[in-house]
């Protein structure tokens, strides 16, 4: 009967089929297991072949930026994707862990490692004490709020030259070292960065599948329900932001001690919205999707020049499009829409 | 102490001259009532009467602008939502407010929020008592989904359940929590005859857990038969209370019905 498949919310028609307690939740549990750690294996193996036959330095530079773009992209999508929190000044906390350790290795000749714990600590604080106000707001105003924010740390880049070397920048960052063991040259500092990511996607995805990560999402769906049974709102929401700061600002210090020049407009609101653009166009509430949207979003103005001369043109309209039409992102959008043709073309019964 | 006051057990919830206005409305007008524990204590008036905002009010949605709320004797007045969740107040919506694309299994664990404490770091350390108590919240929300019988859409995305299975989720998502008060705002609406029939049912099986009732409901039949005492709205105004023998009979009752 082909009617028994439709699925209806209202009261008076027939209940969905039940699912059997036993059989599905079998199913998706160990599709859930395998598939995170099939990622994993499949970066890992990529780049240990990568490490072994390849030799380009262009080549070397463009994945280890895919990396630092991919740990920006999938701390804001903790925010975004899994909590629904709007955050349109993500480039600010990129920018604060680059000037923190740039600040202190340049002016104070710290070893890089050492001003590793300052450089994720300053934004984390200042995601937390930023976080209390702005986070109150929802909506669009909690965009313009972040938004407000993420210039105010721009400026503040631009004109405190004494500290950030004004807008000519800051130069003369030194490379990552161990002790002894320099970690710059190229294949090591990918390994390094893909590394950061690797672990970063491990806590992200065992903060979703938890008790913290069930109560970020039910904020997504109903703020109200959320804290009706319970849930300290505002806490998680600042938590998720914290942690989603020191992920950006990690980005921000194996960024400037790769590049070893940092300037404002690396951390302008444009940059902002290409994070925002990758969590979007990987797909809201994707792990993995992350790493999709910032190696597309980093390959293209690499490969098509006139991408990056109309930029923000491009970012607005695929933000709108993708908005409107793939709320969901656009890997899960092209999936839906996918699914939906599928079905009503197996499905298209007599009620139609 | 009188000996009246001996033979009275302490009242789960009180409130003290509890008003509220929106702009020119007043949605509580000193309003003072005290729910017995173990009773099914019923709120009923007509359409805009005030019962939601109660709701709100109590739950601390709303800070009421005077009155006093004591939950077990402690004022409960200054604290936030969650706080009065972790206290033993737990509560449905009107419109119910499930997580609609979680399942409804992970929409009941959310409901253990208070009962379980993995924070942040937790999570990403995942140390024993973390899986511990992930497993433990698992088969408790499986338990709480088999009280309400919906253990068999586990698994199914909240959102996709008709209307009445929704409604029994968002109870055991409420009941997940292990309230001592609950309240249930309009749980029978949009109901059919043999739904409202079996929810009377489960009512009186959660008060048989120990859980005392506060329950907003449009449906008489239903709210006379399983309520101990009920509670008159009008325009903010409690006009009557008492068994539901002693409301049917009150005369102000059938004007504020009948429009009089
Ligand atoms: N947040 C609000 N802002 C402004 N007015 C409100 C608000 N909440 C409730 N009201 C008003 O307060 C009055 C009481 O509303 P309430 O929702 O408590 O009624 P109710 O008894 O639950 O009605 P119903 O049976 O329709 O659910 C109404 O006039 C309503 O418009
Ligand atoms: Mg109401």
């Amino acid at each position: 009967m082909a009617d028994k498949k439709e699925r209806s919310g209202s009261p008076g028609q027939e209940p969905p089929e039940p699912v059997p307690a036993g059989a599905t939740p079998r199913r998706a549990g160990l599709g859930q297991r395998l598939l995170p750690y099939a990622g994993y294996l499949v970066v890992t193996a990529g780049l240990c072949a990568y490490g072994l036959w390849a030799d380009n330095y262009y080549y070397t530079q463009l994945l280890t930026f895919i990396g630092i773009h991919t740990l920006l992209a999938v701390g804001l999508n903790m925010v975004m994707g899994y909590a629904g929190q709007i955050s349109l000044g993500h480039a600010a906390f990129f920018g604060l862990g680059a000037y923190t350790t740039g600040a202190l290795t340049v002016h104070l000749s710290w070893p890089p490692l050492a001003a590793l714990p300052a450089a994720l600590a300053v934004p984390a604080l200042v995601a937390f004490i930023v976080g209390m106000p702005t986070l109150k707001l929802h909506g669009y105003y909690l965009g313009m709020g972040t938004l407000g924010f993420g210039m105010i740390i721009h400026i503040l880049f631009r004109e405190w030259t004494a500290l950030t070397g004004g807008p000519n920048g800051l130069v003369g960052i030194p490379v990552l070292s161990a002790g002894p063991v320099s970690l710059a040259g190229g294949k090591t500092y990918l390994f390094l960065v893909w590394g950061a990511v690797l672990l970063s996607f491990g806590m992200c995805s065992r903060i979703v599948h938890s008790r913290v990560g069930r109560a970020l999402s039910a904020i997504h769906f109903s703020e109200q329900a959320a804290a009706a049974v319970g849930v300290d709102t505002m806490r998680a929401k600042l938590e998720v932001f914290v942690f989603s700061a020191a992920l950006a600002a990690l980005a921000g210090f194996l960024y400037a001690h790769m590049v070893t020049f940092i300037s404002p407009s690396s951390f302008s609101f444009l940059v902002s919205i290409r994070i925002v653009a990758m969590v979007v166009i990987g797909g809201m509430a994707s792990i993995w999707g992350s790493l999709f949207g910032a190696g597309l979003l980093t390959l293209l103005p690499e490969w098509l020049h006139v991408f990056s001369e109309y930029e923000v043109m491009i970012y607005g309209l695929v933000l709108v499009v993708v908005m409107i039409f793939f709320p969901q992102g656009l890997t899960r959008g092209v999936l839906d829409a996918y699914e939906r043709a599928r079905r009503r073309k197996t499905g298209a019964g007599p009620s139609a | 102490m009188s000996a009246q006051g001996e033979e009275k057990p302490a009242p789960v919830l009180q409130l003290e001259g509890v008003s509220k206005s929106f702009g020119g409305v007043r949605a509580a007008r000193d309003v003072s009532f005290s729910v017995a524990p173990g009773h099914i204590h019923a709120v009923i008036g007509p359409n805009g009467a005030g019962k939601t905002t109660l709701f709100n009010i109590i739950t601390g949605v709303y800070a009421p602008d005077s009155g006093r709320i004591r939950f077990e004797g402690a004022d409960v007045g200054g604290r936030p939502v969650h706080r009065r969740v972790a206290m033993g107040i737990a509560r449905t919506f009107q419109n119910v407010e499930l997580f609609s694309g979680m399942s409804v299994l992970e929409n009941v664990m959310v409901g253990l929020h208070v009962r379980t404490r993995c924070g942040f770091l937790g999570a990403i350390a995942r140390p024993p008592w973390v899986k511990r108590e992930e497993k433990l919240a698992r088969e408790t929300a499986l338990d709480w989904l088999r009280f309400v019988g919906m253990e068999k859409v586990a698994e199914t995305p909240a959102g996709d359940l008709p209307f009445g299975w929704q409604r029994l989720v968002e109870i055991a998502r409420s009941l997940a929590s292990r309230p001592r008060l609950l309240l249930l705002d309009e749980p029978a609406a949009g109901l059919n005859a043999r739904e409202t029939r079996d929810l009377g049912a489960l009512l009186k099986r959660i008060r048989a857990q120990g859980v005392t009732l506060l329950l907003v409901e449009h449906d008489m039949s239903l709210t006379m038969e399983i309520s101990d005492r009920i509670m008159v709205l009008d325009q903010g105004v409690k006009i009557a209370e008492g068994t539901p023998r002693e409301v049917q009979a009150d005369k102000k009752v059938l004007s504020a019905y009948l429009g009089g």
